[in-house]
């Protein structure tokens, strides 16, 4: 039983790999029908196996101590070291073969010039976010990493928007950076604990032994926390994200700021704070600091925001702030809750970049305040976006709820002035995403602008609803139940003695 | 046995909503007879679980909904007797309501949006009254606040109901920030959220319950029930469709916030600190938002500054005994929701005609809305028995008992419910006049005809309830084995019926509470001839309006809370948040910061590069200046 659902998970993370192979080998004869057929049925493989993955680690948590599904010798052969899933990656993989999948199914309906290279890049992406996900070795993490990574910096200056080629270049700098400074970081915690090889379950072994003396904790996780807050955003390493996120093609804004974005958030938790507690303990409040800057300070920025893709990538930046918050909390609460909202997040700004480019496409226009009255044309696209809107400022029922209301939870006892200060975000997001929607949908009539193609505007197709669909439902699903995410994490989280000091 | 009943109660709607959401948003009545079947079908569970012969027992269940490290959350009813009050009250009310919606919403094109919030708003209030602990009360309180936001948006092409919702939603965050701090600093200090545990924690030892945890879970109350100083939204709210403002914006989910500090009074949470500056608050809420009444010439803006003052008034029973807070609540939501399906009832007739100095002459035109109109109205101002009588009387008493000992707080909130009191017939009256009497105002009054079975029959039976719906409470009369205690269901009579009696025979002893009563009595009779005086007549204008324009201005204004608001908003917040992004965003870290590092970086290389150039001149150079360097740091 244990290697068939093995197999799935190499299944899962070599389908899109596998995809772009194909493509790549048959590029002359392959029409762009077949490109965009091929793929979605590879990441619907992706997404099937990670849902069947998902379901087997729910049933039989308890059992489940360390990495389940571990991948057998056989590949190691091959020089991959064995790939497997725990409470914290599980999660992850899942919303990377959703968002994946929607990704994909959004593409396949939108017009692109040149098709066949945009699937290909989209696979590479999506099996590199599979595997970064679903790898125990640091090593392979991070170069899994740059799979997903490098596939963007080509997609946007083919395909992107206004201002590509700076917020290409300005991303490019600014994430090989981030990511080098982090390599340092992991090849130092590799040399400092003399472990046999990059797999985490070799360092935990070999740091067991030979425990990395507090200084260096210090200085190594300064690196990871600065290397890694690069990718994800954190303030003050911010500004490359919404400028970046409003060039990119949808499908890889969906992925890059759903996806890509949590793989730093990610490292911390799974590698970074449960190595090197004392660092983290020595850095949590400047993270705290610089995080709630993250949710205030940007959250203030996007209120200002007057384009639609803007206030959409600059929220993001906004909410990453609250995850930086539980990983400072360094309880299992407050890392718990991170994962559920990195879960919730990824989810909900997919789905909203998605509308968004829906929107934008329909009327021609970028600036909310010169949209309007859209609610009558498009009722079915209005109450996805109310409902993305209302899931990304934590309504309870969807997934982002559980993860922030944790988040706040956990902070009261790290420091009940920085639990009330993160707190203010629940107002701040209110304020920027019900603006949106009511610029957006409501009101009365179409204004000057939008008028001569407003009739012209119509409701989501049928095709375009179903990856809408599936993000919502998957959102849904957690905020019901939350017991999904939440009784794997908890039980793997709490064999983590860096979460579980009392304070 | 009664927890899958429960369930049945709180989902049943749910499961409605989403299927009309899913399958019958287009269709015209399917979505209608979903959601008013889904509204019958919970509240015949409800009185069937009243009517069981255990019924008077103290009900829990939990099950674990959520855990990480040493948080867990339990999703659990409380079904005690404060629960079955409130239940009763919300389903009792909701279904009528629903039922009125049917006629009231028969030209709409979206019937279907409107019947699916409605559903899911009945799950979410009944959510929030059989919540056994603070945090899925907090759930489901967000849930109701978002029910509100749609509800409101219904009508969403007009730019008030755009910018109602939005504030509404809003403003209530703004209140919930409070709240969920309350709530978590709860949680860190007790280790628990769960009602009955608390009440436990705070038996053995009193002292744990803090002020300031007291204050913060206020913020909550504040907010969803609309006290100082976030009362802006309500008025704004009425933007909704009238059955919304009726059942969400009076009755019930208003009332959500007074039920909340119910119930952790009765645990022991709020310690008298918090119930002191609660009482203050509120009883200023009720004597203001009176006078603001007065200045208003919308129909449902008046109701709606009604509902702030009676809110308030239940806000100084919680500071009073919480019972009385509970009474009132009920008899409110009774008569309050009648006043506004009359209000419906005749904007429906006169073809969305809001304005009161606009219509007129009522009575002759739709004699039934007008004779419930009437005995609501009765009601309100308090005429001895009709129901709001025993509420508001009750409250003015204990207000009176509390005053006697002498604090100067304690007499200030007594003269502000008397004012409050005083005020209540003054602008029912105004209401009252110049909608019903006189002759009509309007093209569209005049062509009022009296509205379908679907919206007279729940105004008749809750015209009943307005009158009558107290005696319940205040005699013992035995329906039915004892299982109705008058018209309601005895269960849900306990939690006030057994106090409030003892309260009211301790609070007769208290000397001169006889002249008390006789002097509110005349102060009422007063009130409605000096409305008459001033606003009867049916001139078809306000005479303050035409007579004292910088009074009714200041009235309209309603304190000029809005206005600070807005100047902060747009003023203050806007501007500051652009120049946040502009400024500092883009400027500092974005231009100067990161593209200065880039510019430095690269004039670096430009001076680098300048010393690089292959000619033989510059090499010699170079190896004479590093020869140099090399000897210097040997020899130095």
């Amino acid at each position: 039983m244990e290697t068939s659902f093995s197999i799935l998970l190499t299944a899962g993370v070599c389908a899109p790999f596998l995809c772009a192979a194909l493509m790549a080998l048959f590029w002359p004869c392959l029409g762009e029908k077949s490109a965009r057929s091929l793929s979605v049925a590879f990441s619907g493989i992706s997404l099937a196996s990670a849902l069947v993955l998902w379901g087997a680690y729910m049933a039989n948590y308890m059992v489940n101590i360390g990495f389940a599904f571990v991948t057998s010798e056989f590949i190691s052969g091959a020089g991959i070291p064995p790939m497997g899933l725990n409470g914290v990656s599980m999660p992850m993989f899942a919303m990377a073969a959703i968002v994946g999948f929607a990704a994909v199914l959004w593409a396949a309906k939108s017009d692109i010039k040149n098709p066949r290279l945009y699937f290909l890049l989209l696979m590479v992406m999506q099996g590199g976010l599979m595997g970064a996900f679903a790898s125990t070795n640091l090593l392979w993490m991070y170069m899994f990493h740059e799979f997903a990574l490098v596939p963007t910096f080509i997609a946007m200056s083919i395909w992107g928007g206004a201002g590509k080629r700076m917020a290409a270049m300005q991303m490019a700098v600014y994430l090989t950076l981030g990511a080098l400074v982090s390599l340092v970081g992991i090849i130092a915690i590799y040399v400092l604990t003399g472990a046999a090889s990059f797999g985490l379950q070799d360092i935990v072994l070999a740091m067991a032994s030979v425990p990395i003396s507090a200084f260096w904790q210090y200085c190594v996780f300064a690196l990871l926390l600065f290397g890694l807050g690069t990718l994800v955003s954190l303030f003050p390493f911010h500004t490359w994200a919404p400028r970046t996120y409003s060039a990119a093609p949808t499908s890889f804004a969906m992925l890059h700021a759903g996806v890509l974005k949590k793989f730093g958030l990610y490292v911390l938790i799974q590698v970074a704070v449960p190595l090197l507690p004392a660092g983290c303990a020595d850095w949590s409040y400047v993270m705290a600091v610089l995080a709630l800057f993250n949710v205030v300070y940007i959250g203030l920025v996007t209120m200002a925001q007057r384009d639609l893709k803007m206030m959409v990538s600059y929220s993001s930046v906004a909410h990453m702030g609250l995850c930086f918050l539980g990983i400072a909390s360094m309880s299992v609460l407050g890392v718990g809750g991170a994962v559920l909202l990195m879960f919730g997040h990824g989810l909900s700004v997919a789905l909203l970049f998605m509308l968004s480019n829906a929107i934008v496409n329909r009327t021609g226009e970028w600036n909310m305040f010169k949209m309007g009255g859209l609610y009558k044309q498009t009722p079915v696209l209005a109450g996805f976006f109310i409902a993305a809107t209302l899931a990304s400022l934590g309504l309870p029922g969807f997934a982002n709820f559980w993860g922030e209301f944790s988040i706040l939870m956990s902070l009261w006892s790290f420091s009940p002035a920085i639990c009330a200060v993160a707190a203010t975000g629940i107002i701040i997001s209110a304020i920027y995403g019900l603006r949106a929607v009511a610029n957006i949908f409501m009101g009365e009539e179409p204004t000057k602008e939008l008028e001569p193609k407003f009739s012209g505007i119509c409701d989501l197709t049928a095709l375009e609803k179903i990856p809408a669909v599936i993000l919502l439902a998957a959102l849904l699903f957690v905020g019901f139940y939350p017991k999904s995410i939440t009784q794997p994490l908890d039980s793997d989280l709490s064999i983590v003695p860096a979460y579980n000091q009392s304070k | 046995m009664i927890s899958f009943e429960l369930s049945l109660v709180l989902f049943v709607p749910l499961f409605c909503a989403a299927f009309t959401v899913l399958f019958l948003r287009t269709s015209k009545w399917g979505g209608a007879a979903l959601s008013v079947l889904s509204a019958a079908f919970s509240l015949g569970m409800v009185l069937s679980v009243m009517f069981a012969p255990d019924s008077g027992a103290i009900f829990k269940s939990s099950h674990e909904l959520f855990r990480l490290g040493d948080f867990g959350l339990d999703f659990g009813y409380l079904f005690d007797g404060l629960t079955k009050n409130m239940l009763f009250v919300v389903c009792f009310v909701g279904f009528l309501i629903h039922v009125f919606s049917v006629g009231y919403m028969d030209d709409d094109p979206s019937k279907g949006r409107f019947f699916a919030g409605m559903s899911f708003f009945m799950f979410s209030m009944t959510g929030i009254v059989l919540s056994s602990n603070l945090i899925m009360m907090f759930v489901f309180w967000e849930l109701v606040g978002f029910s509100s936001y749609a509800l409101i948006a219904h009508y969403s092409s007009t730019a008030a109901a755009r910018e109602a919702s939005k504030k509404a939603f809003i403003v209530n965050r703004v209140g919930d920030f409070g709240f969920l701090l309350g709530i978590i600093f709860c949680w860190t200090t007790l280790g628990t959220t769960n009602f009955v545990e608390m009440a436990q924690i705070f038996q053995t030892d009193p002292a744990r319950a803090s002020t300031a945890m007291g204050l913060l879970v206020t913020c909550g109350f504040i907010g969803k029930s609309a006290q100082f100083p976030l009362q802006v939204w309500l008025g704004d709210a009425m933007a909704g469709p009238t059955p919304v403002s009726a059942l969400i914006h009076a009755a019930t989910m208003v009332a959500a916030g007074v039920f909340m500090m119910v119930r952790l009074s009765t645990i022991g949470f709020l310690t008298p600190c918090v119930l002191e500056f609660v009482t203050v608050i509120c009883a200023l809420m009720a004597f203001f938002a009176g006078l603001w009444a007065l200045g208003q010439s919308d129909i449902k803006k008046i109701l709606a500054y009604s509902t702030l003052a009676h809110l308030g008034l239940m806000g100084v029973g919680i500071g009073l005994g919480y019972e009385l807070a509970m009474y009132h609540l009920t008899t409110h939501a009774f008569f309050k929701a009648t006043l506004f399906l009359v209000a419906g009832s005749i904007i429906h007739a006169c073809h969305h005609e809001q304005n009161i100095f606009k219509m007129g002459g009522i009575f002759k035109r739709m004699p039934v809305t007008s004779a419930v109109a009437l005995v609501a109205t009765l009601s309100i101002i308090a005429i001895p028995y009709f129901s709001g009588y025993y509420s508001k009387e009750s409250i003015l008493m204990a207000a009176f008992g509390k005053s006697a000992g002498g604090e100067l707080v304690d007499s200030v909130v007594f003269w502000l419910v008397m004012g409050a009191a005083f005020l209540t017939p003054i602008y029912m009256g105004r209401l009252f006049f110049n909608v019903f009497l006189g002759k009509p105002n309007s093209e569209k009054a005049e062509h009022a005809r009296e509205s379908s079975v679907w919206m007279t029959l729940p105004l008749v039976v809750l015209a009943v309830y307005s009158l009558a719906g107290a005696w319940s409470f205040a005699y013992d009369i035995v329906w039915f084995d004892g299982k109705m205690d008058g018209l309601i269901p005895a269960a849900a009579t306990t939690f006030v019926g057994d106090t409030v009696k003892a309260t009211i025979s301790k609070l007769e002893a208290v000397p001169h509470m006889h002249t008390l009563e006789m002097v509110a009595l005349i102060m009422t009779l007063i009130g409605i001839l000096l409305s008459y005086a001033v606003y009867g007549g049916t001139r078809g204008y306000d005479v303050v309006e035409r007579k004292f324009p910088p009074l009714y201005r200041a009235l309209e204004r309603h304190g000029w809370f809005d206005d600070v608001y807005n100047y902060y908003v747009k003023k203050v917040q806007q501007r500051f948040a652009t120049f946040l992004a502009t400024f500092v965003d883009l400027f500092l870290i974005e231009l100067l910061w990161v593209r200065g590092l880039g510019i430095v970086c690269s004039v670096t290389g430009m001076g680098i590069r300048k010393l690089h150039d292959c000619s033989a001149n510059s090499q010699i150079k170079w190896m004479v200046a590093g020869v140099l360097l090399l000897m210097v740091l040997i020899f130095a």
